[in-house]
């Protein structure tokens, strides 16, 4: 599917719903009150890729992309947005009321290290906050909890094993 | 000097920072080379490397006693310096260095294993009138016997691991029906981080300062301390940010826990340099909690502040020599403040982000020094720790050191992975940290942030990720979004694609 469409505005959409709209074509100038300020996209050797605002150098990096949706490293903070059109804005406010609540919650890792120890087994009951797993990471045990109250669907951390960052540990039927 | 040559039995900042003050000393320096670091920076800092690539064993070179002990042989080296972390407080080490007419750069094997062992510990503490927390008189063996020794003492306790140290093997109880959980989780960490599962009791001090003496101590009986060190801001029992000297603290109760850091040094014959940890609490009583026998992480804010280079008299004690300063001799003078620059994701709860440094440029004012072991091109490896480096920031006050240490923060500059940076740029602008109000559960209870972004961050972000968009989808001012094809990119390329737009 490919859209072919005029378009004369942005908005980036932050993971916790703020609007950030831009005009296009985009302009390396932000109007702050009633002053532009100039803003450039740059790299040098030493530096890296970085962002020119106000007289200082902020580092900047993109960690993930994907699609529409861009997770930027911004002066050693990240930040998930998704670039919508006026169209996939008014598309997402859409399907978003039509998605129910999720049913199934996924446990991952959230970093790489060794699984120590699984706390609990298919079928086992969890409360919200339990650690279902022990995960060491470096030097550090830790527990990972239960995000949600709920029935274990499926195991798939086994212990003495490595895992990387993200893998799934256990699935969760959310009660 | 009987010492002519040192091999220094660990990696990263800590050997680097060893091979500054044994050059000053006219000493040589043996560092090893490891499979898992080949190229690490403090290798280039050596005079000379043994190369341990080829080593297969499953444990690493720098907790292989046997093999340690047979590079200093085959290398002529006539000491070992141990660092932190490692075998830094192993007992059986410092022994068998003994039995090798190797020098052990540390405290005796005796005080190694009392001090190492925190029931033992514990009871040389009660035995020489140190205040303490009420406990377990020993080990315990199991959780009712916990529940039991706990709804004597009241909860909330904490479990600790008798050969435990450096928040590993912890647990906190609250009450009776999260004992059997934590009590099993404590032994388990206990039994894999130290090899002995066994733990003890302690009654749990509710939002206390940590607060630590250093301590000296030569081979001839002479103790004295150095002073405090404030380690209050820590995160599960890790500290991330140290002060020399402490707000809490005023003359008159420096010199009343100095003196009791003295005597519980004294009670092993303490020799080298140590340190003594105690909790203190909101009414200014104190709690010894253990005594770590080695050089730590934090021992810079301590040299700043008394302008004594503790590597150096380290190194000296281990030849022999006696303190050349007595107890009135130590004048703290200023402010000094350690931030711990590690490779971890604040927004994901600390978690380590192991990775390669792209880049990395560090300050260097004159209040700033720097203890490091990363330069660009390096990696931050998942078995080691995920220390990038050490910011070290002087004042002649605390107000000018957090002045100072705000300056220096927004000029350090790391690429590839992230970093504790945002947080102390986040802490350093906190009113409660600057007027000295923190205690050990700053950070769980005190903060709903754990970052700094000033206004316009956010939005400068935002405005990148549109640019992208821009460049990837749109030509002559139409859109062209292709959703059926993916494209994973891999992390740190915008350098190559800035380039090409």
């Amino acid at each position: 599917m490919s859209d072919k469409l005029q378009i004369k505005k942005l908005h980036a959409l932050s993971s916790e719903n703020r609007k950030f709209s831009f005009t296009i074509p985009l302009k390396n100038k932000i109007r702050i009150g009633k002053r532009d300020y100039i803003v450039q996209l740059r790299a040098d050797d030493k530096h890296g890729p970085y962002v020119l605002w106000k007289n200082r150098k902020y580092p900047v990096e993109i960690v993930r992309s994907r699609q529409n949706r861009y997770e930027i490293l911004f002066n050693d903070i990240s930040y998930t947005f998704t670039v919508e059109t006026p169209f996939s804005l008014q598309r997402m406010k859409v399907l978003n009321a039509q998605r129910g609540k999720t049913e199934q919650e996924s446990v991952r890792a959230p970093m790489p290290g060794k699984i120590i120890d699984v706390l609990v087994r298919e079928g086992s009951p969890v409360l919200r906050g339990e650690p279902v797993v022990i995960l060491e990471a470096m030097k550090m045990q830790n527990e990972i909890q239960s995000p949600v109250n709920g029935i274990i669907k499926s195991v798939s951390a086994k212990a003495n094993t490595n895992v990387m960052k993200d893998d799934i540990l256990v699935e969760i039927k959310v009660d | 000097m009987k010492i002519k040559k040192i091999l220094i039995a660990n990696r990263g900042e800590i050997t680097i920072r060893i091979m500054k003050t044994a050059r000053l000393m006219k000493i040589n320096t043996v560092v090893i080379r490891t499979a898992v670091e080949p190229n690490a920076m403090y290798l280039s800092f050596a005079d000379e490397i043994y190369d341990n690539t080829a080593d297969d064993s499953e444990i690493p070179v720098f907790l292989n006693i046997e093999k340690l002990i047979s590079i200093a042989l085959k290398t002529k080296a006539d000491a070992i310096h141990p660092g932190y972390g490692f075998l830094a407080e192993n007992a059986y080490f410092a022994q068998k260095c003994l039995e090798n007419k190797i020098i052990f750069i540390g405290p005796s094997p005796d005080a190694l294993y009392k001090m190492g062992n925190k029931t033992i510990a514990r009871k040389l503490a009660l035995n020489n009138g140190i205040p303490m927390a009420l406990g377990s008189e020993g080990n315990i063996s199991n959780e009712e016997e916990a529940v039991d020794i706990a709804s004597k003492i009241g909860y909330p306790v904490i479990i600790k691991a008798a050969s435990g140290g450096g928040g590993r093997g912890m647990r906190i109880v609250r009450k009776s029906e999260e004992m059997e959980k934590f009590f099993m989780i404590a032994s388990k960490e206990a039994e894999k981080a130290f090899n002995d599962p066994s733990v003890f009791i302690e009654k749990y001090i509710e939002n206390p300062k940590h607060i630590e003496f250093q301590i000296l101590g030569d081979t001839t009986g002479n103790v004295i301390h150095l002073g405090e060190r404030e380690c209050s801001i820590q995160r599960k029992h890790q500290k991330l940010l140290e002060e020399a000297p402490s707000c809490a603290l005023d003359a008159r109760l420096r010199k009343k826990m100095g003196n009791m850091a003295v005597r519980i040094a004294k009670a092993v014959d303490y020799y080298s340099a140590g340190t003594v940890e105690f909790l203190l609490d909101s009414d200014r009583n104190f709690y010894f909690m253990e005594m770590n026998t080695r050089i730590q992480v934090e021992h810079p804010v301590t040299e700043i502040v008394t302008g004594i280079d503790l590597i150096e008299q380290q190194i000296r004690i281990a030849n022999g020599e006696a303190l050349k300063f007595r107890q009135e001799d130590i004048k703290l003078k200023g402010w000094a403040i350690e931030c711990r620059i590690n490779a971890e994701d604040v927004q994901a709860g600390f978690a380590p982000d192991p990775g390669k440094i792209e880049k990395l440029s560090l300050p260097s004012d004159p209040y700033v020094r720097i203890d490091t072991g990363i330069r660009a091109g390096s990696a931050i490896v998942s078995s080691y720790d995920s220390m990038i480096a050490k910011l070290i920031i002087s004042g002649k006050d605390r107000k000018e050191a957090i002045k100072n240490c705000k300056m220096a923060l927004d000029k350090v500059w790391i690429k590839g992975t992230k970093t504790t940076l945002p947080f102390f740029r986040m802490l350093v602008r906190n009113e409660k940290f600057q007027n000295g109000d923190f205690t050990t559960s700053f950070i769980e209870k005190d903060l709903d942030k754990y970052y700094f972004n000033s206004e316009y961050e956010e939005m400068l972000a935002a405005w990148l990720a549109t640019k992208l968009f821009v460049e990837e989808n749109l030509e002559e001012n139409s859109i062209a979004v292709d959703f059926e094809n993916v494209k994973e990119l891999s992390p740190w390329l915008l350098n190559k694609r800035i380039n090409q737009f």
